[in-house]
């Protein structure tokens, strides 16, 4: 990526995080998004399951676990170091228990418009003035 | 079909490049190459420039494996969600379909289960088993590029961007597309003229219904009680009396007649 393409892509890059955001704050994606280093197990549309600690999950439910015990759909059983599950793969993610589902939502909303606002180019919508 | 015989290798947006890898199709080894983690296709062609490519999409997940007791060999895993051959390469269904032990070519009576019961599992192995942890992370990196397309949940509701109040101002004038709901203060300094002219009639046509106590499409308006939409409207107050001129359009309200509005100084 040479100097002339930076600010192009730094544009589209902002355009995806923007839309990322947009979905996250939208749908139950932010809840998985609070198991960060959970261990948990996920089920695959093709019925192999795989459990590890979550690494990542994003927008698109994409996620990404590690140290994986990872069980095919015959029932062969792997470990495997660093795995990525594509978002359309996913049947089911299991949430632990232990785990507190409105508190976990209402975290994580908060960190991302936290974040929001640190970025700086955006302002608090709620600096407008009245009419 | 996700496999291209006789294609070049990738030349731009290629994230990695891994050279000195042997690939293993559904138990098959194909022999030594370059592997190229490209943002448009994984792709992997030997020494003779035979290969194949696989689209981001059809890519269900990958994996380290450095669990010699499944496999003997550290290697990059890749589960894609067809069958790999195509049409014109008989040779390789046909090897697809004698494959060893550990291939998942398993079609019979499975196919009823899920949507696309083929599958084939792909094994990267480079000489560089340090490489495998770059190899993957580019990968995630173009997965990620890739969201479904058939998503329906994620991508109909969200047309466009998050909504940003000062950033629709300053590229549309005022107002822009406005994909949510607003109230109070933030709502009033969105609205272009038209939306502050549909404003003052509504709000005209309750504040009137409110003076004369008449029933207004279900709403009850006996003690200018709460309104669900949360606007705040007085019966008798200066608000009201801006809009003395208002048209009285209202032919889909039937049990309404135009009367001159109360003479309300503002």
């Amino acid at each position: 990526m040479d100097q002339s393409d930076g600010l192009a892509y730094d544009q589209a890059e902002a355009a995806n995080s923007m839309r990322e955001r947009t979905i996250v704050e939208n749908s139950l994606v932010v809840l998985l998004q609070g198991l960060h280093g959970q261990v948990t197990t996920v089920d695959l549309r093709d019925e192999s399951t795989a459990r590890g600690r979550v690494v990542n999950v994003d927008a698109y439910m994409n996620v990404r676990l590690a140290d994986v015990l990872f069980r095919d759909r015959r029932g062969r059983v792997s470990r495997l170091e660093d795995l990525f599950i594509t978002g359309r793969n996913v049947r089911y993610v299991h949430i632990p228990d232990n785990l507190d589902i409105t508190d976990t939502i209402e975290k994580q909303l908060g960190k991302i418009s936290r974040m929001r606002n640190y970025a700086g180019d955006r302002g608090s919508k709620k600096k407008k003035t009245n009419k | 079909m996700v496999v291209l015989k006789s294609v070049s290798p990738p030349t731009d947006g290629v994230r990695h490049e891994q050279a000195e890898t042997s690939a293993i199709l559904d138990g098959k080894g194909l022999g030594c190459g370059t592997l190229y983690v490209a943002e448009t296709r994984l792709s992997w062609f030997d020494g003779t420039g035979m290969g194949f490519s696989l689209e981001y999409p059809t890519i269900g997940l990958h994996a380290i494996s450095r669990d010699l007791g499944t496999y003997p060999q550290e290697h990059l895993y890749v589960m894609v969600n067809a069958k790999l051959n195509d049409e014109n390469d008989a040779e390789m269904r046909e090897n697809a379909e004698d494959g060893e032990d550990e291939d998942a070519s398993d079609d019979d009576g499975v196919a009823g289960d899920d949507e696309e019961g083929a599958i084939s599992e792909i094994r990267f192995v480079p000489s560089d088993k340090a490489a495998l942890e770059p190899m993957f992370s580019a990968m995630c990196e173009c997965q990620a590029l890739h969201p479904d397309p058939d998503d329906e949940d994620s991508e109909n509701d969200f047309e466009g961007e998050e909504y940003d109040v000062e950033e629709a101002e300053a590229e549309h004038g005022r107002g822009g597309d406005i994909p949510s709901f607003y109230t109070c203060e933030e709502g009033l300094s969105s609205l272009n003229s038209e939306g502050e002219a549909t404003l003052s009639r509504l709000e005209g046509m309750l504040a009137r219904s409110v003076a004369q106590q008449f029933h207004m499409a279900g709403v009850r308006t006996d003690n200018g009680g709460d309104f669900e939409d949360g606007m705040d409207v007085e019966g008798g107050s200066a608000e009201a009396g801006q809009f003395e001129d208002a048209d009285a359009d209202v032919d889909h309200c039937t049990s309404w007649s135009p009367v001159p509005s109360p003479n309300l100084k503002e």
